[in-house]
């Protein structure tokens, strides 16, 4: 391959891996980004969309539906999550942190009872390559990036520019205030954090044929979820996750040019902290 | 202090009182039962305890951060494989060349570089007041990064087939050399660790540091506004955690005489937070107890109904974040109080 | 003292060269709004001095410029002769200056006690002097049967005693009060003036006070800096401020 035709691919590829990370941390942009909650359970939401997503397949029901079954579960799991355990503690960050982890193991141990530990395949719906002349690129991974970039641009222009997402950012911004001037904080934190959920259950769904279905599938975008977060900046939620996932997974990209993947990864963690530490408010926040 | 008669009670009566109310009151029999239980224990059990005890250091470790400074650490698991590969590298190539016992070198080095990570870690974040979830993730982080290493540095760590370690042994110079390969040597070499720390720890959580730890955990800001430099406290306590870690790590490694990477993992360090947990992380005690007795039932547990168990202790993880912040150490000593509130009353 | 009223002009002061704080030029901008502009102050050791304003007029911002919890943009502050400008809050507080903050912080799980030992242990008081110490500061806020109470159970304004209690006993030479009567009660607040005098009188201390208690101001009888739009309107012995056309329609205004 020649030059252009390498530089080419990469990027691509840098691009297509930003945007499915991108897809698999906005649901923990909105979660965690917009009213605080440290969800380490955000892998678990991962997994249980795929394994909907397997399940449903597996008994008949096309992928495009499957998938948006698996965002519906998902969302119902979160909205009777939400409703008897975690807005108790919406002021308390160490509790939610914890419990959420809590929320993971305890939904990890069942997956492994009705489901079993063994990885499940799950066939992708597109399988013919995007031949573009001077790179050919596997169409799956554009179908879920320009979905990625869809739902980005969706969740940003509710968020930016309608009634409710003026709402929303009233009550992020001065919970009193909003509260006096008549909205229903409880609702706000209950819709952002069930749409959350079922974006995540949404991301699951549509990484299952990527990567295998098996019980920790969904942790490995957790922590990286988190600094998608973080780094491209709280609150942030059309240009922070995307600086942010380009920052995590597009340069791990080229960094595995260099090395195998696990060491680009470390390397790409071991940067992250280093600039967390010099940024803490994230890329595209002001102080 | 009287008795109804007017006649005052022996002080050996009232120090004995004093000390049956409070931890050391528990602590000491524990340790006096630990100590005696290769007597009448099983040879299997007189075998596993020493991983246990272990635990319970590695458990200590984090109590003293997360139970006092209130920091949280998900990344106690690195400074544990830190120590254990140290010990494992030292034994295996030899280190000291023979003027030094590879073994002791091996624990020392464990020690330190766990400590100076620690540190430099800390200081690194600690200094520009990285604090809380931010200092969570970070550290869940560190163990995904250790594992990775483990994994990845197959050339020094035998990858992810692990490492095999001998026994090391007692080197006391010129008196001899004593061989650890018994279960009963090993078990009461191990069995002072725990204890010695644990007394150690008890007298610097009542000292000066100590207290500003509490205090930093209490309100942090007006330590700083007192003129308390807190990011050297923090920094010094996680160097002191991740020492033990190392520590329980490196001991660990010649005892069990296999280490793999996953010593390392999150999952690793998310169960040392199970632990001390439900053990209770304001107490030393529980935090120990909670390291060897959890861990201890678990393992037996996970090796009758794997995934059931599993979920009943993530169940039982739940209740305890929710319901009983103190965990099992907390309700105890609340229930002792109000025991004791109750006999005041009725005094 | 000199009663100058500050336009942005340079002003020259007739402070001793002995002042425990010297400010000159300060100004603070938040994002287009300015808390501070070219603040100048100066307090001599031992004395009082009361900040009072308008809300919004950049009293709190002041003070923490001085505690070191904000950055000032511009200017210099110079404590006990040192140009501090640049220090850290911890760095402050080590040379001596203590704040006490509007809602009180303290240690609400740990006892009065300890809370006192934690303020004595950031200060270089041996081991062995430091139980004598704490119970004296104890007596200094009447605290001393409290000792073993534990910090929520008090009342707002015991915590803010207790507060003033950790200044004390952390050896500040000066003190910096953000509105320390708030939610006390008539008793509590001449109370309050009453151990504010004895501090400054009897052990020497400086302190500067933020008040909204106009009457409490009065009763301290201490000279007053009025701060308006973030700058210095006018200074002067409390007297004088009352009679003040200018101030008086700052606070007319207001109402």
């Amino acid at each position: 391959m020649d030059a252009l035709s390498l530089a080419v691919s990469v990027a691509m590829d840098a691009v297509l891996v930003t945007l499915v990370l991108a897809m698999a941390a906005l649901g923990l942009a909105l979660i965690y980004g917009l009213i605080g909650v440290i969800n380490l359970g955000h892998g678990a939401m991962l997994t249980i969309g795929a394994y909907v997503t397997w399940a449903t397949t597996h008994a008949g029901i096309p992928f495009a539906a499957a998938v948006i079954l698996a965002a519906l579960a998902v969302a119902l799991i979160g909205l009777a999550f939400e409703h008897f355990v975690v807005r108790h503690f919406y002021d308390q960050p160490f509790e939610t942190l914890l419990i959420t982890w809590g929320f993971f193991m305890i939904t990890t141990e069942v997956i492994k009872i009705i489901f079993g530990t063994t990885m499940h395949p799950v066939t992708s719906p597109v399988t013919t390559p995007l031949d573009l002349g001077i790179a050919v690129l596997p169409a799956y991974r554009v179908l879920v990036a320009g979905i990625s970039l869809t739902l980005i641009f969706l969740v940003a222009a509710v968020f930016y520019r309608t009634g409710l997402g003026v709402q929303i950012r009233a009550v992020i911004q001065n919970r009193e205030v909003a509260g006096l001037m008549g909205v229903n904080i409880g609702r706000m934190y209950k819709l952002v954090f069930v749409v959350g959920c079922g974006l995540a259950g949404l991301a699951g769904g549509l990484l299952a044929p990527i990567l295998s279905v098996g019980p920790y599938m969904g942790n490995i975008y957790l922590v990286r979820s988190f600094f998608v977060v973080i780094m491209g900046g709280v609150g942030q939620i059309l240009g922070g996750t995307i600086v942010g996932s380009f920052l995590i997974g597009g340069s791990e990209t080229i960094f595995a040019l260099f090395s195998s993947q696990v060491f680009a990864q470390t390397i790409v963690f071991g940067l992250a902290i280093v600039v967390l530490r010099f940024r803490p408010h994230g890329i595209l926040n002001r102080r | 202090m009287t008795g109804a008669g007017g006649q005052p009670r022996r002080a050996s009566l009232v120090l004995l009182k004093r000390l049956a109310g409070s931890e050391s009151g528990i602590a000491i029999p524990v340790f006096v039962f630990l100590a005696a239980l290769p007597l009448f224990g099983s040879g299997y059990t007189v075998f596993i305890l020493p991983q246990y005890m272990l635990y319970g250091v590695l458990a200590l470790s984090l109590g003293l951060f997360w139970g006092f400074a209130g920091i949280l650490s998900f990344g106690q698991s690195a400074f544990f494989a830190l120590g254990a590969y140290t010990i494992g590298l030292s034994m295996k190539l030899g280190w000291g060349g023979g003027i030094v016992d590879s073994g002791y070198l091996g624990l020392i080095l464990a020690v330190t570089f766990a400590a100076a990570l620690a540190a430099v870690v800390g200081f690194f974040l600690f200094s520009v007041g990285i604090r809380d979830t931010y200092f969570v993730i970070i550290t869940i982080e560190l163990s995904i990064i250790a594992q990775q290493v483990a994994i990845t540095q197959s050339q020094i760590t035998g990858g992810g087939n692990g490492m095999f370690i001998d026994r090391m042994a007692l080197n006391l110079g010129p008196i001899g050399s004593y061989s650890l390969e018994g279960d009963l040597a090993i078990y009461y070499f191990v069995l002072p660790f725990p204890v010695i720390i644990y007394f150690a720890l008890r007298w610097l959580v009542g000292s000066k540091f100590g207290k500003v730890l509490i205090g930093i955990r209490e309100n942090e800001d007006r330590l700083l506004s007192l003129g308390l430099n807190t990011s050297l406290y923090k920094t010094a306590a996680f160097a002191l955690s991740g020492a033990l870690a190392g520590l329980a790590g490196a001991l660990y490694a010649t005892h069990a005489s296999f280490i793999a990477p996953s010593l390392g993992g999150v999952l690793f360090s998310t169960e040392v937070v199970v632990w001390v947990a439900i053990g209770g992380r304001t107490s030393l005690l529980g935090a120990l107890l909670g390291g060897i007795l959890v861990a201890w039932i678990s393992t037996y547990l996970s090796a009758i109904t794997p995934e059931y168990w599993q979920l009943v202790l993530g169940v039982l993880f739940v209740v305890v974040i929710v319901y009983f912040k103190g965990g099992v150490a907390g309700a105890v000593s609340r229930a002792i109080r109000a025991r004791r509130a109750l006999a005041l009353n009725d005094g | 003292m000199p009663c100058r009223a500050q336009s942005g002009h340079d002003v020259h002061w007739r402070s001793t060269m002995a002042d425990i704080l010297r400010i000159e030029g300060l100004t603070k901008t938040f994002r287009g709004l300015v808390a501070n502009q070219d603040i100048a102050f100066a307090l001599a050791p031992g004395t009082m001095r009361c900040i009072i304003g308008p809300n919004g007029a950049g009293k709190t911002t002041f003070i923490s410029m001085i505690s070191g919890h904000q950055r000032s943009d511009s200017g210099t502050i110079r404590f006990k002769g040192q140009d501090i400008t640049r220090r850290s809050v911890v760095q402050r507080a080590q040379m001596g200056i203590a704040r006490k903050f509007q809602t009180p912080s303290v240690f609400e799980n740990l006892s009065v006690f300890q809370n006192v030992e934690l303020a004595v242990l950031g200060t270089r008081r041996p081991a062995a002097a430091r139980g004598a110490r704490i119970r004296e500061v104890l007596d200094l806020v009447r605290m001393g049967e409290l000792a073993d109470e534990e910090v929520n159970s008090l009342s707002h304004g015991q915590k803010q005693w207790l507060e003033i209690g950790l200044l004390i006993g952390n050896d500040a030479e000066l003190l910096l009060l953000d509105e320390p009567t708030a939610g006390m009660t008539a008793e509590e607040t001449h109370a309050t003036g009453g151990l504010i005098r004895r501090l400054t009188r009897d052990l020497k201390l400086s302190a500067i006070i933020i008040e909204h208690d106009i009457h409490f101001v009065r009763d301290l009888q201490a000279p007053v800096t009025v701060l308006h739009l973030g700058r210095v309107l006018v200074e002067g012995a409390f007297a004088e401020i009352e009679r003040n056309e200018e101030v008086r329609n700052v606070y007319l205004g207001e109402e």
